[in-house]
């Protein structure tokens, strides 16, 4: 019995089910020869590029902590401020990126498996960097959706660049500006534009205190309401198309 | 010419557990949609697909029929061997979704695209197919016209789509943020479906107050709509119940079973043994998030034998009689003659004492619903979900519950639901919320133990019960099996435990984090109700 099944097996091992009345199972799949059938599109080589990318942009934030931030504390200080920014830049320089990274990266950022830490200080400095650092001379972030708002946004935003912000801004909005055009399509907290020395920021929401702080230039266009004026050296602020500074009373820190 | 397709289809695409399609004629888009657009194209019913022959009449100048069919059910199929597989990738989808449109009906749009575009990227990638072919063929509204370009993009294959100088400009952008999102990994869909919705969200704003304006009608998918007719019943319920244990979010689940509610009722969920309460209610979100959420933990229960053994046992002898059965006669005390007055049968009875026939009992669930516990309608309560794990327990093994929830109970503060099968009824009473003090009415146990001589008692509380001596007193009384669960270490859970410890019927169990009520307790339940499962 067994040498006459052996005899029925076919070149594959399968039964021969001719002359015992049985069918195959597997008949479907007789003509069957695996192929493997994945084209390549360009999706793929889109997805690995902006990965590598993001890689090198999240490897300089955490360098820029590593060198900032050491024990994950950092205080808002002038000379804190200049030195972040020049980590900032060193690494910023080196890579390939565009605008759209720069959103990707704001909200990597919110994802604590992808980025450990987010200190909004040295954040905002780094986003700031990449933004002046851009090829795109117009650069828009859609970051309505974050939960977090990034400070210092907007950081020595140089001349022919324009920086829109849908969602809101944090604190230290627009400081130094240098020239550049920056919108925030929400609110922005305080000392927006503190210490610019040019060019435009437009909130088309309210702004909070200490709004341009030592402001040496520039404009301030705010579409809803001023919480207090710093104490601003030149330069004008408007509310709602209103001409608040300089203006015949200055009340610095005047709550509305 | 479905039939000549569908084997070639079937092998194409591994063989996948799909019924043949069917071709039909779809009623609808007429009139002026009929002229703008192709209509439907593609119905998927559970598993069934059916093509519309309308459709494919409406294409004959553009495509031939065998390939509009074979592009039609490439689509299908992946829809169901890849995106969105299952019920609970769907509500997931949707609900991150959500969470950037903030609007329903947008979300389910960009969903629906998310999908499509999943569905048919994936197909491009590893078959041989028509779809972009179709999609060069297909009218476009502007949203499928940043679609296609994002095809053209990110397939490499062109539609007819301009670039940027074209129709599309405007949308340049759009379409490069849409092409940047890993489609074909489906453990980044969460945050890809977040980037795709924020992408197209103003476009799917403007669609949406054209389609308002229109009066509602918008353009048709042709590749057909993704609504929960998908779906059976199993599979609706398996994802909500995936969906619960994921997320286990009260608020997250409430939010998107209230957006599908009039979906979920179409299929006739939520009418019938669920937990709707009748025909044209609205159905409770948090009461079937606590259903779902329990029916994810199961707790093995042990059977007490009962005193009715329940079979007849030969008792005593009774002369035979002409017509009384054969069978039951005693060969050995009439001596092998089938005589009157000789013969002898035996009498049965039913036998008593505990034989080997073993029966779960009813079980009387006491819940606290007082201020010092979780309101089970704005946060998740391990107190509710742990005494549903333990009603489920019981229902299952075909016993009845009944449930007493408790605040200040001689105050009115008390639901009091008497012994039911009725799940439905059981989650609403265990759902309910009182708050304020703590106090029970001992009276209204009473008649709820009373007559019932096999009965367990299910109480879950933090024991911070103002006549707490009572109860212990009362619980001193009785026999029955009592598992008390009390959440969290306080003076009142040390008395309660001092009080009872020699009372061999009563177990108790301290829960010091809310958490771990479902674990901790239910598989303690265990323990003691099935004495083999020690040591585990």
């Amino acid at each position: 019995m067994r040498t006459s099944l052996s005899q029925k097996k076919g070149p594959t091992g399968r039964l021969n089910a001719r002359g015992r009345g049985a069918t195959n199972p597997f008949e479907e799949f007789k003509s069957f020869t695996y192929a493997k059938a994945d084209f390549h599109i360009p999706l793929d080589q889109i997805v690995q590029s902006t990965e590598v990318v993001m890689d090198q942009i999240r490897h300089g934030y955490e360098k820029l902590l590593e060198e900032e931030a050491k024990e994950l504390v950092w205080m808002v200080q002038y000379n804190t401020i200049i030195k972040a920014y020049e980590v900032a830049e060193k690494y910023v320089r080196e890579i390939d990126y565009s605008a759209e990274d720069i959103e990707d990266f704001c909200f990597a950022l919110e994802n604590t498996q992808k980025i450990p830490y987010l200190i909004p200080g040295p954040a905002g400095v780094y986003i700031s960097a990449l933004c002046n650092y851009a090829k795109e001379e117009e650069i828009s972030l859609k970051l309505s959706e974050l939960k977090t708002e990034i400070n210092l946004i907007g950081f020595r935003l140089p001349k022919g660049k324009r920086l829109v912000i849908e969602g809101d801004a944090g604190d230290f909005t627009g400081i130094g500006l240098e020239g550049g055009e920056l919108v925030v399509e929400g609110n922005a907290k305080n000392w927006t534009g503190a210490g610019m020395r040019g060019g435009k920021i437009l909130i088309r929401k309210n702004i909070g205190l200490h709004t341009g702080e030592w402001m040496m230039g520039g404009e301030i266009y705010v579409g809803g309401r001023v919480r207090g004026l710093g104490n601003i050296v030149e330069g004008k602020v408007f509310e709602r198309d209103k001409l608040v500074y300089p203006g015949k009373i200055h009340h610095p820190n005047l709550y509305y | 010419m479905i039939g000549e397709i569908w084997p070639r289809l079937r092998k194409k695409h591994l063989y996948p557990e799909i019924p043949m399609p069917k071709a039909e004629e779809f009623t609808g888009a007429v009139g002026a949609e009929a002229e703008q657009n192709e209509g439907v194209g593609l119905e998927m019913k559970q598993k069934q697909m059916t093509v519309n022959s309308t459709f494919l009449f409406r294409m004959k100048d553009k495509m031939p029929a065998e390939k509009v069919i074979e592009a039609l059910l490439d689509h299908g199929i992946s829809h169901y061997t890849f995106c969105p597989w299952d019920f609970h990738t769907h509500l997931m989808l949707y609900a991150e979704a959500k969470k950037v449109m903030g609007d329903k009906e947008l979300a389910k749009q960009a969903a629906n695209y998310f999908i499509d575009v999943i569905a048919d990227t994936h197909c491009v990638k590893k078959r041989m197919t028509e779809i972009p072919e179709l999609h060069r063929c297909l009218s476009k509204g502007r949203v499928e016209e940043v679609i296609a370009s994002l095809y053209q993009r990110i397939w490499g294959i062109d539609l007819g789509i301009p670039h940027s100088e074209g129709s599309a400009k405007g949308h340049d952008e759009v379409v490069r943020r849409l092409a940047r999102i890993p489609y074909l990994d489906r453990s980044r869909w969460p945050g890809s479906i977040q980037k795709f919705a924020r992408s197209l969200k103003p476009l799917l704003t403007v669609e949406q107050k054209e389609k308002e304006s229109k009066g509602g009608k918008g353009n048709s998918n042709p590749q057909g709509e993704h609504d929960l007719n998908h779906y059976s019943y199993d599979e609706i319920d398996q994802g909500l119940r995936d969906y619960a244990k994921k997320t286990m979010a009260l608020a997250e689940f409430r939010e998107v079973v209230e957006d599908f509610s009039d979906d979920l009722k179409e299929t006739g969920y939520g009418t019938e043994g669920g937990m709707g309460r009748g025909r044209g209610a609205p159905i409770d979100a948090d009461v079937l998030f606590y259903m779902k959420l329990a029916e994810n933990y199961s707790i093995p229960l042990k059977k007490v034998p009962l005193e009715e053994k329940g079979s007849l046992n030969p008792h005593s002898h009774s002369p035979w009689e002409i017509g009384s059965p054969f069978q039951d006669v005693d060969i050995w005390t009439s001596f092998g003659k089938i005589l009157p007055g000789v013969t002898q049968i035996w009498k049965k009875k039913e036998g008593k004492g505990r034989g080997k026939i073993e029966k779960t009992p009813d079980c009387l669930i006491a819940i606290d619903s007082s201020g010092s516990m979780i309101n089970p309608r704005k946060s998740l309560s391990y107190a509710v979900l742990g005494a549903a794990c333990a009603a489920n327990a019981y229902l299952l093994n075909d016993s009845k519950v009944a449930i007493y929830n408790f605040s200040d109970a001689p105050m009115g503060g008390k639901d009091i639901l008497s012994y039911t099968n009725r799940k439905d009824e059981i989650y609403r009473v265990l759902c309910k919320y009182f708050g304020g003090g703590t106090a029970l009415d001992l009276e209204d146990l009473v008649p709820l133990i009373q007559g019932k001589k096999n009965l367990d008692l299910f109480i879950i509380t933090d024991m911070k019960i103002t006549n707490l001596e009572a109860l212990i007193g009362f619980f001193g009384q009785i026999q029955n099996r009592i598992t008390a669960v009390h959440i969290g270490d306080n003076p009142y859970a040390a008395r309660f435990e001092k009080a009872v410890e020699k009372k061999r019927n009563i177990n108790i169990f301290a829960v010091k984090k809310k958490e771990d009520i479902p674990h901790i307790v239910l598989g303690r339940i265990g323990e003691y109700f099935n004495p083999t499962h020690k040591g585990r």
